[in-house]
C-alpha cells in the first residue's frame, strides 16, 4: 500500500494530495481505481493532469509484461545447471540443480537431509568453484563434516581452504533473522557489490521447517502468511539473480511412504560425500 | 460500443481450444470466466501450458495462432516446461520456430495483490493494441490469499479489498475486450466436517470428493462461467492418472474427464 505524497511522481503536488485526501483518496489504489471525470470534478482539478498522474502511477507501480521469445533468450543465456556431486541426484534432477529454480528435500529427521546440504555445497565450491550462501537454522552445519567431505574430493589443501572460503555459512534461528539475512541478500545482490566474494550461484537453507513450524498452529493465519511470504521471497530471488534454491524440510511424511509416485534413488552418506552404491532405481508406480 | 464489434469480429473462434475440457459444444466463446480449482499437483498448470501451447502454435501446425498473457503470481511459470511441450507438438521443430511461437506469448510476474490491481489497469491498453490478445490467463489467483487476509486484519472487507476490485476490473477487461480468462484457485481449505451442502448435483457426488469450498470473494465467485475441478488419482493402476470435472454453472452442466500428462504435455 503506498500512500500518495509529494514529489512521488511528476505532477504530484502538495495541493493535489490535500484535495485528494479531502475526497477520501490516499492511497496509490484509491487514485488509479477512482473515476477521475467525478475526481476532478469533485476536488475541481484538471482532468488532464489527473489522466497524466494516473499514467505516471501505472507506469511506476505496474509489472510490465515481457515477449516469450525475448524471455527465452534470456533464459538460454542465464539459465546454469550446477551437478549436486552425486551422479544419481543429478539424474533424477536433468543433470543438476538449474538456476532459477527451488528444490524441496524432504525427510524424517536423521534421514540425510543436512549431509545432502553439505554434499552439494561442497561440490558446487569445490568443483564448479562457484559461492554460495548457507543459512543453518538448526546448528547442523559443521564445518569440520564439510572439510571432511573436501578433503576426500581434493588433495591440495589450498584448494580445500579456498572452497571453505566461497561458502559462507549465517546461522538464522528464527524466521525474522532467516528473512533479514534474505533481504540483505538481495540488497547485496541488487547493489551488484561483488566484493571480494564473486557472484552467488546458490542458497542454500537448512532447514526451513526449523524456523516455521513454531509459526503454525492454532486459529491464526499469520504463521500461513509468513511462511508465503518467505516462499515468495526465495521464488523472487531465484529468479531474479539465477541463484539455485535448496531448501531442506524435516518431515515424517507418513503419507509419502505407498502414494508419492516419483523416481527413488538411494544416497550412501559414506566418508567422503553422499555417494551412491548401486545403479539408479527404476521408476516406480507411474 | 460499435467499435467493440468491430474488433469482435476479428477476434479468432476458441472453440477448437480443447474441446473435452468443457460440458458443453462450442465452448468457450469470448467473454467466459473459467476458474481451475483444485490442490497442488493436480495438473492446472500443465494444463495451462496444454492450452497456451494450442494458441501459440501457427494455423499450418495445428495451432489457432492467437496471442496469449499470461499472469505468474506464485513464480511457477516454467518457461523450458513449455518449451519441451511445442518441441513435442510443433512438425518444424526449428529454433525460429519455437521463438515465433513464443513471440506470441506475454509474461508478466506480480507480487502482491496491490501489483496485481495496478497491472490489470495497465494492461488494459495492451488489450485495445493488440486484437489477436485473446486469451487471459491469472496462475493464480489464491496466491495472495493469506498475506492479504493478514495484512487486512479484522476487517473482512479490507482484506479482500484488493482481490475485489481485481475480480471486477478482470470483469471489465474480459467483457469489453471479447477475451476468455482462465484462473486458478488452489485448495486452500481443509475438508469442512459439513458436507450437506455440496456444490455437486447428487448424481456426480459419489464420484466428487472434491469438497468445494469457495474463499475468494463474492464478485469473483459471482463472474465464473465454467468451474473445472482438478484431482489426480493415487491408484497406480490407471494411465491417465489426472480427472477434470467441468461444470457450466449457468446451465448446470456437468461432465467428467480423464487426462495423464506425459513428456509431450497434458493428453486427454
Amino acid at each position: 500500500m503506498v500512500v500518495l505524497r509529494a514529489g512521488l511522481c511528476p505532477g504530484l503536488t502538495e495541493e493535489m494530495i490535500q484535495l485528494l485526501r479531502a475526497n477520501g483518496i490516499r492511497t496509490v489504489v484509491d487514485f488509479v481505481s477512482s473515476d477521475l471525470e467525478d475526481v476532478a470534478q469533485k476536488c475541481s482539478l484538471s482532468y488532464k493532469a489527473l489522466v497524466a498522474v494516473r499514467r505516471v502511477l501505472l507506469a511506476q507501480f505496474s509489472a510490465f509484461p515481457t515477449n516469450g521469445a525475448d524471455l527465452y533468450e534470456e533464459l538460454k543465456s542465464s539459465t546454469a545447471i550446477l551437478p549436486t556431486g552425486s551422479p544419481s541426484l543429478d539424474q533424477l534432477l536433468d543433470s543438476g540443480l538449474y538456476t532459477g529454480e527451488m528444490m524441496e528435500l524432504m525427510g524424517a529427521p536423521g534421514s540425510g537431509k543436512t549431509q545432502v546440504c553439505l554434499g552439494i555445497a561442497a561440490s558446487v565450491s569445490l568443483g564448479l568453484k562457484q559461492h554460495l550462501l548457507f543459512l543453518d537454522s538448526t546448528g547442523g552445519f559443521t564445518a569440520s563434516r564439510l572439510y571432511q567431505m573436501l578433503r576426500a574430493q581434493a588433495e591440495a589443501e589450498e584448494e580445500q581452504l579456498e572452497a571453505l572460503q566461497r561458502i559462507q555459512v549465517v546461522r538464522v534461528f528464527n524466521i525474522y533473522e532467516m528473512l533479514k539475512a534474505l533481504q540483505e541478500l538481495r540488497d547485496r545482490l541488487s547493489q551488484q557489490v561483488v566484493s571480494s566474494t564473486g557472484p552467488l550461484k546458490m542458497v542454500v537453507i537448512d532447514s526451513v521447517s526449523a524456523v516455521i513450524y513454531p509459526l503454525l498452529g492454532g486459529k491464526q493465519s499469520e504463521g500461513l502468511a509468513i511462511m508465503m511470504q518467505l516462499a515468495r521471497e526465495l521464488k523472487t530471488l531465484a529468479r531474479e539473480f539465477s541463484l539455485a534454491v535448496v531448501v531442506s524440510v524435516t518431515a515424517p511424511c507418513p503419507s509419502c511412504a505407498g502414494a508419492c509416485h516419483g523416481i527413488q534413488v538411494e544416497l550412501d552418506v559414506g566418508y567422503g560425500d553422499a555417494q551412491e552404491p548401486g545403479p539408479v532405481t527404476p521408476p516406480q508406480g507411474l | 460500443m460499435e467499435s467493440s464489434q468491430f474488433s469482435e469480429s476479428f477476434k479468432s473462434s476458441l472453440k477448437n481450444l480443447e474441446p473435452y475440457l468443457f460440458a458443453e459444444e462450442g465452448s468457450p466463446v469470448h467473454g467466459d470466466v473459467i476458474e481451475f480449482h483444485g490442490a497442488e499437483g493436480t495438473g492446472k498448470t500443465e494444463m495451462l501450458y496444454h492450452l497456451m501451447a494450442r494458441c501459440i502454435i501457427p494455423k499450418s501446425g495445428g495451432g489457432l495462432e492467437v496471442e496469449v498473457m499470461f499472469i505468474d503470481t506464485d513464480y511457477h511459470f516454467d518457461m523450458l516446461r513449455l518449451v519441451t511441450i511445442l518441441e513435442n507438438r510443433l512438425v518444424q521443430r526449428t529454433e525460429e520456430m519455437i521463438k515465433q511461437c513464443l513471440g506470441r506469448l506475454f509474461l508478466v510476474n506480480c507480487n502482491s495483490s496491490t501489483q496485481l490491481l495496478l497491472t490489470l489497469y495497465s494492461l488494459e491498453n495492451m488489450f485495445c493494441t493488440h486484437p489477436s490478445l485473446c486469451l487471459l490467463i491469472l496462475d493464480s489467483l489464491s496466491a495472495f490469499y493469506w498475506i492479504d487476509r493478514s495484512n487486512g486484519g479484522e476487517s473482512l472487507n479490507l482484506q479482500e479489498m484488493n482481490l475485489k476490485k481485481c475480480a471486477n476490473f478482470l470483469e471489465k477487461l474480459v467483457r469489453e475486450h471479447h477475451l476468455v480468462l482462465f484462473a486458478t484457485t488452489q485448495t486452500l481449505m481443509q475438508k469442512s466436517t459439513n458436507s450437506a451442502e455440496s456444490f455437486f448435483p447428487s448424481k456426480l457426488q459419489p464420484e466428487a470428493d472434491t469438497d468445494y469450498r469457495p474463499y475468494l470473494c463474492k464478485s469473483w465467485q459471482q463472474m465464473v462461467t465454467h468451474r473445472i475441478f482438478f484431482s489426480k488419482q493415487c491408484s497406480s493402476g490407471n494411465s491417465k492418472g489426472f480427472t477434470v470435472i467441468s461444470c457450466h454453472l449457468k446451465r448446470n452442466h456437468v461432465v467428467k474427464r480423464s487426462f495423464s500428462v506425459a513428456e509431450c504435455g497434458v493428453q486427454f
